[in-house]
């Protein structure tokens, strides 16, 4: 396909999109019924949710559950291999598309673990994600885009450590502040939804705080919030609504209400 | 480490102390001022023209270290090539052991035209960078679809594949073994009127002749040209793919894209290097697509420093050193000069078995092991900036 052609393509995809998020509160993101495997591992067994706009929906459930499938389902990585079900976003298929192509759509992943360029400043971190768009500007150094980024100066309303620290290697942050640059790295993009992979993993506890501060920060702005945590407890404090997974199945959806007065289901695939 | 990682550093440690103020200004102006694109370039350009006169001409210094200008040429010959190669392998991470079919490839099509169209050296030098980009694009556009040990071994396979080619069905071309002899005669003067053979006006005693002129422009161009992509988007791209390539397919790039327009733009390198070699040769030994040429430039890479702008020169320089001077010296005299100052003294002659000629290979293996171990990640050019650091430390900075 040539140049022209995709930018043709992406002009085309952009309109559709706008026109079909007109209704506030739909669901904008559909998981329905679908298997996921890991070679011949059967991981994700007729596993449906659906997130809904502006809303933080939390996706939690033992380790092993297939929280993390789920979301690298979504983003469409290399593995799992999605073999039945269809995931829609704004209403169009996604399912097998580029993993690229799902984040320019509007899909954002923080993955688990080390989230960041930790060779690249903090700047950098933030910037990469700017190129995606540019297609004229190979060499120059100032860029044009047909996605609205988001401005600096609201990023780091968010994050005002992070520009304290911007010409600081990412891999020098503490991990507080890892997460707090992968987070804005992905906010960057303007994501229309944004999914944290167990964002409170190995922080201390005021660090937690931290981020759930900023995540809820995230929502107020508009921007719809998919959570996969183990920290059951820490989730349910930002979350609207909920999904417990376990063995690759959905096994409780509900608001984060009716999942603190069911006590039996929190005990059984939380264990809290 | 990178140059660009390092100039990260740089900024973000201002002397804000107090302490040693004048020499901690001075210093943040320095560290400001050696990052500007116009100060890279026109160091490069310092440093292209006193490089030949150090080597192979200033009295004492190119005595002791009995440089000569056509190793001069090569090392800046192979210089750039280095900087094409650590293009792709020291800031995107993919190590290619097949660069020889770009550096060969771009050889024998300057060759090639030379002989059959025309031996203008501009004319040589475009054909052999296109040979090498189109040739490239092809190579990438196959070794990418693996990744790790897996492109590697795809590179090096499709490089001894072009060297066989090379060598038995296209020999009425190539002059298989014999390799392919331009022949000095062939090639033209520079733009029709400036024998490359002669000395350049008013700084000849730098330069000496055009031929080095020509290689050094290349230099220049190719320092400023590797400068502007890694400082570029780009640049930025490449080395995020480098850290983490989902990571940077989450982002929403378009990783193989990337990888793919990296390998080209460091075949095209290669290929620019493989050009001048073959004019300044004025030959094309087989050899240049063989599998040790590629080992060479990743040796030479390492050497001096990977993911650096300048450490691949560098490399090239000390690799191409130990292969040619140590490897001739079967004598080692010390204090040559020495009567100069005490008349009547004489220079001392050390016995045969002190010679390093038989032991280049282990000299050779040896600094590789060194670096390896030590500095493994910024080679030659990180241990001297980490000096210079320390130094700068020491004079008012913070480091």
């Amino acid at each position: 396909m040539s140049q022209s052609d995709e930018t043709a393509t992406e002009v085309d995809r952009e309109t559709t999109d706008t026109s079909d998020r007109s209704t506030v509160g739909q669901s904008i993101l559909e998981v329905d019924a679908i298997d996921a495997y890991y070679g011949e591992s059967h991981i994700l067994r007729d596993l449906s949710l659906h997130v809904e706009e502006g809303e933080i929906c939390a996706l939690l459930g033992r380790n092993g559950a297939g929280k993390t499938t789920t979301l690298r389902s979504i983003a469409s990585t290399a593995e799992p291999e999605v073999r039945a079900g269809q995931i829609r976003f704004y209403g169009h298929e996604i399912t097998h598309m580029a993993t690229e192509d799902v984040a320019v759509r509007g899909i954002s992943l923080v993955p688990e673990e080390r989230r960041i360029f930790p060779d690249l400043t903090v700047e950098e971190n933030i910037h990469v994600a700017e190129v995606v768009r540019n297609r004229s500007n190979v060499l120059g150094r100032n860029i044009s885009f047909d996605r609205e980024q988001m401005p600096d100066e609201d990023l780091y309303e968010v994050f005002p450590r992070l520009e304290e620290r911007l010409s600081q290697k990412g891999g020098t942050l503490s991990g507080g502040e890892q997460q707090m640059l992968a987070i804005a790295r992905a906010l960057k993009q303007n994501p229309d939804l944004l999914m944290l992979d167990e964002p409170y993993e190995g922080l201390a506890p005021q660090i937690i705080q931290s981020v759930e501060a900023a995540i809820e920060r995230i929502r107020e702005d508009g921007t719809t919030v998919l959570l996969v945590e183990q920290n059951a407890v820490a989730a349910m404090n930002v979350a609207d609504r909920c999904y417990v997974v376990d063995q690759g199945s959905v096994v409780f959806e509900g608001t984060a209400e009716e999942l603190r007065n069911d006590e039996e289901t929190r005990q059984r695939y939380l264990g809290v | 480490m990178s140059d660009e990682t390092r100039r990260a550093d740089d900024t973000g440690t201002v002397d804000e102390t107090g302490t040693g103020l004048a020499g901690g200004d001075l210093l943040t102006r320095w560290r400001s001022v050696k990052e500007r694109e116009s100060f890279v370039i026109l160091g490069t350009v310092v440093a292209v023209l006193l490089f030949p006169y150090l080597f192979a001409r200033a009295p004492v210094v190119s005595e002791i270290l009995q440089g000569y200008q056509s190793l001069a040429e090569l090392m800046l010959i192979w210089g750039i090539f280095v900087i094409g190669f650590d293009l792709l392998h020291g800031y995107t991470g993919l190590l290619s052991f097949g660069h020889a079919a770009f550096w060969g490839g771009g050889a024998y099509a300057a060759g090639v035209f030379a002989i059959h169209v025309s031996g203008s050296p501009i004319a040589m030098i475009l054909v052999g960078t296109t040979f090498a980009v189109l040739l490239a694009w092809v190579l990438g556009f196959l070794s990418l679809r693996r990744g790790g040990i897996y492109f590697a071994i795809l590179t090096l396979a499709f490089a001894q594949m072009l060297f066989y080619v090379a060598l038995q069905p296209l020999s009425n071309l190539t002059g298989g073994d014999n390799g392919l002899g331009i022949g000095g005669s062939t090639i033209e003067p520079l733009l029709g009127f400036i024998p490359l053979d002669a000395g350049v006006p008013v700084i000849t005693m730098f330069v000496d002749t055009w031929m080095y002129m020509l290689i050094g422009i290349a230099m220049v161009v190719t320092v400023a040209f590797a400068y502007r992509v890694l400082n570029s988007p780009y640049g930025m791209v490449f080395r995020a793919i480098r850290e983490n390539e989902q990571r940077a397919e989450f982002v929403g790039l378009n990783v193989w894209r990337y990888k793919l327009m990296s390998f080209v733009l460091s075949g095209a390198i290669a290929g620019l290097a493989g050009s001048l070699f073959a004019i300044q040769q004025a030959r094309v030994p087989v050899e240049s697509l063989f599998w040790t040429t590629s080992g060479e430039v990743v040796i030479m890479s390492v050497i001096g420093g990977v993911g650096s702008l300048f450490g691949g020169p560098i490399g090239a320089a000390l690799y191409l050193y130990i292969s040619n001077i140590v490897q001739g010296m079967s004598e080692v005299v010390l204090f040559t000069q020495i009567d100069k100052l005490f008349p009547g003294a004489q220079a001392v002659v050390l016995p045969e078995w002190a010679s390093p000629a038989p032991y280049w290979h282990l000299i050779l293996g040896l600094l590789f092991v060194l670096v390896v171990v030590f500095i493994p990640r910024g080679g030659i050019w990180g241990g001297l900036q980490s000096i210079g650091s320390r130094i700068g430390s020491r004079f008012g900075g913070d480091r």
